[in-house]
């Protein structure tokens, strides 16, 4: 066990909840008042697969838990299962659902090396790498003259069609660099 | 008839007992039957401070009666108590680990909330009655966030508020005027009361109003207001006593109780109010006022302040004599540029409070919302 400041939830990580080990689909934090925060987590209970909502105050302590973790690679979807596989290409599914907020930057073929956790031998979560590249399937032109980056569009990524806002001079085939802790544009790469 | 025990912790100034206190009387005055009676158990770790804005409170007691509440000093060395049926601890303060264990022990767990703060931001009807469930043991803790909107826990209002509003009339302004050793209003006179945590807007707020074509008698409360008013004046501002300096009166008035306070917006032309509880009467006061956001670090209270300013102002065809006025106070743009068009627009502005007042006394009162989920929980 470790304590596990509230505040500092990310999705993928799993904390003890009423006794029982829930995963962090989504946390989102919000300032309440006079300097303190609140944090609403949306969780999936490992034993139950139920999905619950909660809050806490940012500064809550919490009681994580210390999981294995293995470097994988994306493999393949097989409803409603996407399956990693690790270097020695042991398979590894997880439901799409527990994904949540990531499987908009599962692409077929992708290369990036993904961290899953495993809770008592059962993948339950996948970090992706702190930023990733992606490209462009549509955006509109191209803004004449804007090459500050201040004036944002959205584009549609290839493959998940996921859409984001990104610089007024990217254009369709562009390969940019996503931040996916924020789900923010970064830069073009080419 | 269900037990409520609220706990206070009173970190700075006034708001977090003030806020209690309202809430504590108001749950008290519920005119509920059988088990939605509520006896009200308040706990304060500061009674010097609740002594000021309730002076029937004496600091010494330990256990004391003051308006069918049954007030108890929140001690370090907390006593052996049984848990009450519903536990209300204000602004997240921690309660004591010995009452959580005596909460542990009931057999039936008892309502666990966190009122949080008042925010006008959309993400509070999302968060609002979450679950904060305990890692380990059975107690959850429900937050509850008030606000303006049905999706929320709604804002303090007695029962009886907008009837005494009603009913204050020329003459019994005239009555608490001088109740409070203020003389009597003189033709074309702005009356401005002024309540603020320290701000830099302060000084060229007053020089504008004494350099002004309209005569202004300025109540300052007593705190940052008076001290600052003292600061730009040169000399200290005495209670009960006016300095003049050209076209404005400056009178520091003696720290108000509650009642007094609303009698006192109820009677000004315009407030200026801070924080949340101040904030939230002055909405009930139906008259023009202009509100300082507790600051907040990384400019978080600007979010707050666009967030309630954008509900507030939804329906204002011009809304920047209010907008301004506001931002400036709060510390983006000057005051003496937005004050000319703020009271230009004052009748307007006025008319304006009065029908927002109105939309906001057809929710829901926080208290009877807590009442109403309390009674879905057990």
């Amino acid at each position: 066990m470790s304590v596990k400041l509230a505040g500092e939830l990310q999705s993928g990580n799993v904390i003890i909840v009423d006794s029982n080990p829930v995963v962090v689909l989504k946390a989102q934090y919000n300032k309440s008042g006079r300097n303190s925060a609140v944090v609403k987590v949306r969780m999936k209970n490992l034993m139950t697969e139920r999905i619950s909502e909660a809050i806490y105050k940012a500064d809550e302590k919490l009681e994580g838990v210390m999981l294995e973790r293995k470097d994988c690679t994306y493999s393949y979807y097989a409803a409603p299962m996407q399956v990693f596989v690790d270097s020695e290409f042991n398979p590894y599914e997880i439901h799409e659902e527990t994904l949540a907020d990531i499987t908009k930057y599962l692409i077929p073929d992708m290369t990036d090396v993904c961290e899953v956790t495993f809770y008592e031998g059962r993948p339950i979560s996948v970090l992706l790498p702190k930023t990733i590249i992606r490209e462009v399937e549509y955006t509109e032109p191209v803004v004449r003259g804007d090459t500050s980056g201040k004036i944002t569009k959205t584009a549609v990524l290839k493959h998940t069609k996921h859409e984001l806002q990104v610089s007024g001079f990217v254009e369709i085939g562009d390969k940019i660099e996503i931040d996916t802790e924020t789900g923010d544009f970064k830069k073009r790469i080419a | 008839m269900r037990c409520w025990d609220l706990f206070c912790r009173v970190v700075d100034n006034y708001g977090d007992i003030g806020i209690c206190w309202r809430l504590a009387r108001q749950l008290a005055d519920l005119s509920g039957e059988g088990e939605d009676q509520v006896r009200v158990r308040l706990w304060v770790d500061d009674l010097e401070s609740f002594a000021r804005l309730c002076p029937a409170i004496s600091p010494r007691l330990p256990v004391q009666g003051v308006a069918f509440i049954e007030v108890c000093h929140w001690s370090a060395d907390f006593p052996s108590v049984d848990a009450a049926d519903v536990v209300i601890e204000a602004f997240a303060c921690e309660l004591p680990p010995t009452y959580i264990a005596a909460m542990a022990r009931r057999a039936t767990p008892p309502v666990w909330i966190n009122l949080e703060y008042l925010s006008a931001e959309d993400w509070v009807e999302d968060c609002h009655l979450l679950p904060s469930p305990h890692p380990t043991s059975s107690l959850k803790k429900y937050f509850f966030f008030p606000g303006f909107t049905p999706g929320t826990g709604g804002l303090l209002r007695e029962r009886d508020l907008m009837r005494m509003r009603l009913a204050f009339d020329a003459a019994a302004e005239a009555v608490f005027w001088q109740s409070i050793g203020i003389p009597p209003r003189a033709n074309a006179e702005l009356r401005v009361s002024l309540f603020c945590y320290e701000n830099p807007a302060v000084p060229e707020l007053l020089q504008g109003w004494a350099e002004g074509p309209t005569p202004i008698r300025v109540l300052t409360a007593p705190g940052a207001a008076t001290e600052q008013s003292s600061q730009w004046l040169g000399r200290e501002l005495v209670v009960g006593r006016s300095v003049q300096v050209g076209a404005l009166t400056v009178h520091a008035i003696p720290f108000l109780a509650q009642d007094n306070y609303d009698r006192l917006l109820w009677s000004c032309d315009i407030n200026f109010v801070r924080g949340e509880d101040s904030f939230v009467r002055a909405q009930w006061a139906q008259r023009p006022f202009v509100w300082q956001i507790y600051p907040q670090s990384e400019d978080a209270h600007f979010v707050k302040l666009e967030a309630f300013l954008s509900r507030f102002l939804h329906e204002v065809s011009d809304p920047t004599a209010i907008s301004e006025c506001w931002r400036a106070w709060n510390g983006r743009g000057r005051i003496s540029f937005a004050w000319p068009n703020y009271v230009a627009n004052l009748a307007q502005i006025r008319r304006y409070g009065e029908v927002w007042a109105c939309q906001l006394d057809h929710a829901e009162n926080l208290a009877n919302n807590l009442v109403r989920f309390v009674r879905e929980q057990l």
